[in-house]
């Protein structure tokens, strides 16, 4: 098998090119299609002009990108069918929002299929989708729900913050034989970062400790955690930041052994707040490290409503560096929180 | 078309043992059905055999069928082992799922299954799929996406008969139209003419489903084009449903229109083998009787099988 020749782990050379978060994905995409002739792309858009915001521009195999009508729930269907079949398809979605559409496919079929005939059959199937914010986009453009998706068994929930993770954890996710749901926050797409040019899997459920500090636990995935660590560096606060880059599998190793060192979790997650990611970090870290817990742990998310488009509303919607770092050092103080007042 | 001069004996031998596996067993299963052994909804398809049989007499182990809910008999036409569908049944770990499809989800992958689904439609756009992935790979395989009549009314059909004519996919469209769903005639729950329907994207082809000859004929001009790689073909097979849609009861739907004597695919096959002189009465008696024999062996091997261990639910 083709994905067997660059099984290791690659920390990022020091001299290695600064290359953006688009590149680096674009870098994956096309090195794994010239790698193995059974990857190939499907989704709406996906062949146009545009490439999907630049992520699939210029391909070497044009000819394995196919693009397709608005229908989404049959072209995952599709794409499913393909990947029982020997494919290694790359199904991707300009906006998070639309896989609803598509959540029987990917609910009852996608993730299931193995389960329901005990892994007799592989799924190498990755579906890419793009998280929007801002610019009006709205209720219906803007949605993360990465905590939807990772309650459902079957599903690995992948989403990479820096260049040098989104290629990695992309090689992954297209090697991998069961699905992954890849997200990607279009705010990423022009930041820069070192990526080397060879190909080099991450693993897939291993945390990434953005910063190291004793007074403070801070997890955060995706665009937050750019946030969060912005603000770390903005305020110079003794915080330990640390990216899952994977929803699920977490690690929560990881967590656990900063929360015992520091005795304080703070959970930036740009998500809904009800029954998600961040009340899951929070409920395990309650249950396996209740002890080392010397304040309540806080979840900073979105309000519990659709995003609004107005740019007045939207400024007071979303969590930014500045509330994240206000909230982290108001937590380090010890002092008493209203987290509601960090969101609205 | 004069039957008789082109029909082989195989053929016809073929299709008879076939069938009369997927009624006997069914017919057992119905029989079992009420003692619990089974503990898993069953969606049998007495009468419907004709469908499955005729079709799968065209296809090869390496077409890949999709199926709905009503599993077992095209599970069974395609190559199935017997005792893996009883196994499974019957919630052992020999079962051609390992106990964790039940009826609803049977796999064989030696044989082109790569699964079922018991969501209506969804399968559809699976059979799809394998099809495009033996377009892109350059392969010679078709897909079959196994459905019927309500599935229709569903967004996904829609969806996937417009990709697959868009992309000239080899894919067949087989409609096993038993005229209901659940107990909704199809008067209630389609305003469309289904054919008219798929006729918008595809050929579309008609046949006798309680005729397995009609379809194996029609089937073979399918699979024709589709090997052609002329794009895909919709084949339409309107059947009669004897049974409730789930269960192990007779349908008791009043005016189902339903006639056994003449409806019945096995009945109408066996009286024109013998008027061909392809098979002789005798021939008859010993092949029903092989099935049972086969049966009996089969719920025997599942009978012995183990029941799974629940530590098999631990997560990783």
């Amino acid at each position: 098998m083709p994905w067997s020749r660059f099984d290791s782990n690659y920390e990022a050379p020091a001299g290695a090119r600064d290359i953006t978060y688009c590149a680096a994905i674009r870098e994956a995409i096309d090195q794994a299609m010239c790698l193995d002739p059974r990857v190939f792309c499907i989704g709406l858009d996906a062949d146009d002009k545009f490439g999907v915001f630049g992520s699939m521009s210029n391909l070497t195999h044009p000819d394995r990108v196919l693009g397709t009508p608005i229908s989404e729930n049959a072209m995952t269907g599709v794409a499913l069918g393909a990947a029982l079949s020997g494919m290694r398809p790359i199904h991707v979605h300009l906006r998070n929002d639309f896989l609803l559409v598509a959540m029987d496919q990917i609910a009852n079929y996608v993730a299931k299929w193995q389960d329901m005939f005990d892994h007799q059959v592989k799924v190498p199937l990755v579906i890419r989708s793009i998280i929007g914010r801002g610019w009006g986009c709205g209720a219906q453009h803007s949605q993360s729900l990465h905590g939807l998706f990772a309650q459902i068994p079957g599903l690995k929930v992948v989403m990479p913050s820096s260049p040098y993770d989104v290629k990695g954890l992309m090689l992954s996710a297209v090697k991998d034989d069961s699905p992954v749901l890849f997200l990607e926050h279009r705010w990423l797409y022009k930041n820069t970062g070192n990526v080397p040019e060879a190909m080099y899997t991450l693993p897939i459920g291993k945390a990434a400790t953005l910063r190291r500090g004793g007074s403070l636990t801070v997890v955060a995935t995706s665009l937050a955690a750019i946030h969060a660590l912005k603000a770390c560096e903005q305020q110079e606060l003794d915080v330990d930041l640390i990216d899952p880059r994977t929803i699920k599998p977490l690690d929560l190793d990881t967590i656990l052994a900063s929360v015992q060192r520091t005795g304080r979790l703070l959970v930036v997650d740009y998500d809904f707040p009800f029954a998600g990611f961040a009340s899951e970090v929070v409920a395990a870290v309650c249950e396996r490290a209740h002890e080392s817990l010397r304040q309540p742990p806080q979840r900073l998310c979105f309000p519990d409503r659709g995003m609004p488009s107005s740019g007045r509303l939207e400024r007071a919607y979303y969590p930014t560096p500045e509330r994240i770092g206000e909230l982290m050092r108001q937590m380090i103080l010890g002092s008493s929180i209203d987290v509601d007042s960090f969101v609205n | 078309m004069d039957r008789k001069a082109t029909f082989k004996r195989e053929d016809g031998l073929w299709m008879l043992r076939r069938m009369r596996l997927i009624r006997q067993t069914s017919e057992r299963i119905a029989r079992l059905y009420p003692t619990n052994v089974m503990e898993t909804p069953v969606h049998l398809c007495i009468g419907q055999e004709a469908v499955s049989v005729g079709l799968c007499r065209h296809l090869r182990d390496a077409d890949k069928m999709f199926l709905g809910h009503r599993t077992h008999g095209p599970a069974l036409a395609k190559g199935l082992p017997l005792p893996k569908l009883m196994a499974e049944l019957y919630g052992r770990t020999t079962g051609c799922s390992h106990a964790f499809g039940g009826s609803m989800h049977l796999i064989d992958l030696e044989h082109g299954l790569p699964g079922s689904s018991a969501i209506i439609g969804g399968s559809i756009a699976l059979g799809c799929g394998a099809a495009l992935a033996a377009q892109l790979a350059k392969q010679d395989y078709v897909g079959v996406s196994y459905f019927g009549d309500a599935a229709t009314n569903a967004g996904v059909f829609y969806e996937s008969m417009n990709f697959a004519a868009l992309r000239k996919l080899p894919v067949l469209f087989l409609c096993e139209d038993n005229g209901y769903s659940n107990v909704m005639p199809k008067s209630a729950h389609s305003a469309h003419d289904i054919v008219s329907v798929a006729r918008q994207f595809m050929t579309t082809l008609q046949a006798d489903g309680t005729d397995v000859l009609s379809v194996y004929e029609h089937t073979g001009e399918a699979v024709a084009q589709l090997r052609r790689g002329e794009g895909p073909v919709f084949l339409h097979c309107a059947t009669k449903r004897w049974m409730k849609h789930q269960g192990h009861e007779a349908c008791d739907i009043v005016d189902s229109g339903i006639d056994r004597e003449r409806d019945c695919p096995i009945r109408k096959l066996e009286a024109f083998l013998l008027k061909s002189r392809l098979l002789t009465p005798a021939e008859l008696v010993l092949i029903e009787q092989a099935v049972e024999a086969e049966i009996d062996a089969a719920i025997q091997f599942a009978e012995s099988s183990p029941f799974p261990d629940p530590s098999l639910l631990e997560v990783s």
